[in-house]
């Protein structure tokens, strides 16, 4: 098998990418994609404690970029050279002539490497500046205040952006979804194949890029304000745009994964931009894996990815055994799961570790070894702690596993 | 008819909505956490109800009370297994608002699964239906009319009966206040907070219960609500049971209505905007106050105190003395 998916990789023989191999490829992509988003999201709710429940706007921008701004541009760039289009200005003709439109321009871009390759990095590089302009928009109502306000419009964000994109149909066609031309075509290989590498490259890039900014001194500013906003802001920090920054960087690289689904899957639709699948299966995977290092981001995404597409794969098989469609029992699964691990396993399969800072002689700042639970610290300083109030019992018990 | 089938319409909805956003609030007062399942336990009091006039062929009126006691049941056995676990484990604010999270997906997906089992069940349509056949008349009016806004009237009186006057309530108002004072005074937290469950997820239930005799049903349009919910929690000032009681009326009056009269006005596409209305209010309360109608409340409040001019009337001290007791 393995010897098929580096012959599939390598010499890209359309033969090669079925059955199982597919099924690869398939697991690789949206390991890609939603590693994106599951890191974003461990950047600002596991760094910076940014609870940010608007994954799924994020990622619908990146889409409706390339449905919007990059398919618009690619049909002028191909009138401009001098091949027929259908008409495509007024929303009837946008809607009702993509097929025709989209097959010529792929007819078009097979020969232009040049061309995809801009139009790919033009999309890319769009869809970040959108992101972050969509993530300081919906920052704003609510960035000063409590965690909780800041959920709920984010959350409610996720329909908005949707009901957008259903009625406005020069966004992405409304609720018929829209073809996208292939950037991909000069590859003589399978697209998936291609497809996948692209994201998974993307995906370790902004994984160097987070890497590097959590262990600069800016990540450790991000640390101490996920603690107690009171010390940061104490010692001269600005809280509000240090918070703002980290949610509009973080919404530009989600955005990346909005680009990647919509030339991989070649169709923008926002029906497939839920929050369910796009907001709560990465929250998923940051709590399964724990917040707070990208180890355990990549173990729960590979997880979670893993799992959902064995699902869809075998859809029909485990299908005939049910009486309701397999995706409810999926919601299930993703809802019990994660109570099951926020009860069993709060800190995650892999738990957070302290952070050491090469080049910084901790023997000198601390003399004894303090071990500091990340997880908890916080609440015990929160207004109200727990309604029960039961946390002045939960710190000896801190203290004996030391 | 006397009134317009619009502002029936728009009565009844905010009628419901009222019931759940005094519920929504309730919850986030004792126990300090926005529940996202809230309207989800809407999406359960609808099944109920469909469940006694089309499988049962009962009257769905019958069944009211039996939703208010799912709900209330189906509300406890939820802060026993996951909220109250969470919280004894010292879960912040933001642990718990994702476990309600959780909780609504596997709940509406149970609700799903309830539809498509009665569905091969019995056949027909499960998924996508409306109650008013079921419906008596009462003098020219549709009976849920009457009904609904006489349940939320019910309702409202009996809470307000219940925090100012009975010891449970004013028990209540103080575990709101500061759980670990409350608990060294002799009063049983975790009690209290069953309680709050138990009438919190009653009321939602109920309320959902009273959806499909107006309005068209699924499955998912009590997950759907919570927009609505949460908004009129927010006009209301979030951490005030009267203000939910204005908010969610206000919120679910106008829905309809603006939807409406933007309809009349610019077109029929207007229609398809309706959830952002209740968006509209969430920003807009956000931008403006984030203390909603409480906070406007108490500025006022405060001016009319500082302000030499006035001196406070006995009327005016007695609702200062009512503003604290919230």
């Amino acid at each position: 098998m393995m010897a098929d998916i580096a012959l599939g990789i390598l010499g890209s023989l359309p033969t090669a990418i079925e059955g199982t191999n597919r099924l690869v490829v398939d697991i690789a992509m949206f390991f890609g994609l939603l590693v994106i988003v599951a890191m974003a999201l461990n950047f600002q709710y596991g760094n910076a404690g940014i609870p940010n429940m608007g994954c799924a706007v994020q990622v619908i921008i990146g889409a409706f970029t390339v449905s919007a701004l990059t398919v618009r541009l690619c049909f002028m760039i191909i009138e401009g050279a001098g091949v027929k289009l259908m008409s495509w200005a007024s929303d009837y003709d946008w809607v009702y002539h993509m097929t025709w439109n989209v097959a010529t321009a792929n007819n078009f871009l097979k020969n232009q490497f040049m061309l995809s390759v801009s139009l790919l990095l033009f999309s890319l590089a769009v869809a970040i500046l959108l992101g972050a302009v969509i993530g300081y928009l919906i920052s704003l109502p609510a960035i000063r205040l409590r965690a909780t306000y800041l959920m709920i419009v984010l959350i409610t964000m996720a329909d908005a952006s949707q009901i957008f994109g259903r009625n406005i149909v020069s966004i992405s066609g409304g609720t018929l979804g829209e073809f996208i031309p292939d950037v991909f075509r000069w590859y003589p290989g399978d697209k998936g194949v291609i497809c996948a590498v692209v994201t998974l490259f993307l995906g370790l890039i902004s994984f160097f890029i987070f890497r590097t900014m959590l262990n600069s001194p800016y990540g450790r500013l991000m640390r101490s304000l996920r603690e107690n906003e009171v010390t940061v802001a104490s010692v001269g920090k600005d809280v509000v745009s240090i918070r703002r920054n980290i949610l509009m960087f973080a919404s530009g690289v989600t955005a990346i994964a909005g680009v990647m689904n919509a030339f991989y899957t070649s169709y923008v639709i926002e029906a497939a931009y839920t929050r369910a699948y796009w907001t709560y299966w990465p929250w998923l995977m940051l709590i399964l894996g724990g917040p707070g290092n990208n180890a355990g981001t990549f173990l729960g995404c590979a997880i979670v990815v893993a799992l959902r597409r064995i699902i869809v794969v075998y859809k029909f098989t485990i299908q005939a055994v049910f009486f309701f469609p397999i995706s409810y029992l999926e919601e299930i699964i993703l809802g019990v799961l994660m109570v099951a691990v926020m009860i069993f396993r709060p800190n995650g399969l892999i738990p957070e570790k302290l952070l050491y800072v090469p080049g910084v002689n901790y023997s000198n700042i601390v003399q004894e070894e303090v071990k500091v639970d990340w997880r908890s610290a916080p609440k015990a300083r929160l207004k109200g702690g727990g309604p029960l109030g039961r946390k002045k019992k939960e710190e000896p018990k801190e203290e004996e596993k030391k | 008819m006397l009134i317009p089938a619009l502002w029936l319409a728009a009565l009844v909805y905010a009628s419901e909505l009222t019931l759940l956003s005094v519920g929504f609030t309730l919850t986030y007062l004792t126990a300090k956490v926005p529940n996202f399942a809230h309207g989800t336990y809407a999406g359960v009091g609808i099944y109920v109800s469909f469940t006694f006039a089309k499988v049962w062929g009962l009257s769905p009126y019958l069944g009211f009370p039996v939703a208010f006691i799912v709900g209330g049941i189906m509300s406890v056995i939820i802060y026993i297994l996951v909220i109250g676990t969470l919280a004894r484990m010292g879960g912040g604010s933001i642990v718990l608002t994702i476990a309600t999270l959780a909780i609504q997906i596997t709940l509406s997906a149970l609700i799903y699964i309830y539809a498509f089992w009665l569905r091969a069940m019995m056949g027909g349509y499960t998924m996508n239906f409306l109650l008013k056949e079921n419906d008596f008349e009462w003098i020219g009016f549709p009976g849920i009319f009457p009904v609904a806004i006489g349940i939320s009237i019910a309702a409202v009186l009996v809470l307000h009966y219940l925090l100012t006057r009975t010891k449970m309530g004013v028990a209540m108002r103080a575990t709101a206040e500061d759980p670990e004072l409350s608990s060294v005074l002799g009063i049983n937290i975790n009690q209290i907070q069953l309680f709050s469950w138990f009438l919190t997820g009653g009321l939602a239930c109920l309320a959902g219960a009273m959806i499909p005799m107006w309005f068209m049903s699924t499955p998912g349009s009590g997950s759907a609500i919570i927009t609505s919910i949460m908004a009129g929690s927010l006009l209301g000032g979030f951490e005030s049971v009267y203000g939910a009681i204005v908010g969610g009326f206000a919120v679910g009056l106008s829905e309809i209505l603006l939807t409406y009269v933007g309809s009349e006005v610019f077109g029929t596409w207007v229609g398809e905007y309706r959830p952002l209305v209740p968006m509209i209010f969430l920003i807009a309360v956000l931008l403006v106050e984030p203390r909603g109608l409480q906070g406007v409340y108490d500025r006022i409040m405060a001016r009319r105190m500082i302000s030499p001019k006035t001196t406070p009337t006995p009327e005016a001290e007695k609702k200062e003395e009512g503003e604290k007791k919230e």
